[in-house]
């Protein structure tokens, strides 16, 4: 079976690590990206599109939610769940990630287990891989 | 314009007990545990500043030892195994992770500055124009970490405009 793939972009590399490691216990294959600009580089080179991406939203270059009109305005890249994960908690923000295509939205900071039930209620990952 | 800021102490304090619940303690096992000592000395702080309804900056501070823990802690690594990097990025995403949470607080419009990382004591800080308006001071496993508010005295003066 081909294994799901995830993108990690956030211009922390701390954070990317943490992400990472959360991904890759789920088996997920993970790449990484510094910024939203860096990410939509490596996906345009790529044959096979994630499945997933969880993008910070502050970051240089290409912010996060520029990275999620883009990628939603590319048809190519339709099937990739996207998943904001960031400090930016105003209802508003969250809103407006929502409004332009981002599906979930996790704020900084979270634990492990929350992160495996947001993907788990996307039907990323088993109910239950938390436990 | 300016408004006093609506993010007290306890708010910080929860903010705070977040990220040890999250990142640097998910086991409950080495909490922070309050020293209420503004002047702890630091060797290492990282801050972001926020600009709108609210000016001024969110500062991580705390001692060479805590940082490396920190980092050994978010990176799931061993302490001797961390390095500058890894410190300095550990720093910075604090930082940045508890000013977001200050600026959640905050009426809607304000900005989040990317965070600056300073291998320095915090008390060399220079924040122009600025003053310490609360913090949360503690201490992690024997070494000293705080996390503090500083307002700009522009906004103040507009106030009182």
């Amino acid at each position: 079976m081909t294994p799901m793939r995830a993108m990690v972009i956030d211009d922390s590399r701390a954070m990317r690590m943490i992400l990472k490691r959360i991904v890759t216990k789920l088996n997920f294959e993970a790449v990484e990206a510094g910024d939203g600009k860096e990410a939509l580089d490596l996906l345009a080179d790529m044959t096979e599109v994630p499945d997933l991406a969880l993008i910070d939203w502050n970051m240089p270059n290409m912010n996060g939610l520029e990275f999620v009109t883009k990628v939603r305005a590319d048809p190519r890249l339709r099937e990739m769940t996207l998943v904001m994960v960031t400090t930016e908690s105003e209802q508003s923000q969250i809103v407006r990630a929502l409004a332009a295509g981002a599906h979930e939205y996790v704020i900084k900071p979270f634990t492990e287990g929350a992160m495996i039930e947001k993907l788990a209620l996307l039907g990323l990952v088993p109910t239950g891989a938390n436990s | 314009m300016s408004i006093e800021v609506e993010v007290d102490e306890s708010d910080l304090a929860e903010m705070v007990e977040q990220v040890w619940e999250s990142y640097l303690d998910p086991e409950g096992v080495s909490p922070l545990i309050p020293t209420y000592d503004e002047n702890q000395p630091s060797e290492v702080h990282s801050s972001v500043s926020i600009t709108g309804s609210w000016t001024g900056h969110v500062v991580y501070a705390s001692s060479r030892a805590a940082a490396v823990r920190a980092a050994a802690a978010f990176l799931a690594m061993d302490l001797d195994e961390v390095s500058e990097d890894d410190m300095s990025d550990t720093l910075g995403e604090l930082a940045n992770i508890v000013g977001g949470n200050v600026k959640a607080m905050l009426p809607p419009g304000s900005q989040l500055s990317l965070p600056q990382v300073n291998l320095t004591p915090e008390s060399s800080a220079r924040f122009p124009n600025t003053q310490r308006i609360g913090g949360v001071y503690g201490v992690w496993e024997g070494e000293p970490v705080s996390v503090s508010m500083w307002q700009s005295r522009i906004d103040n003066k507009e106030e009182g405009a």
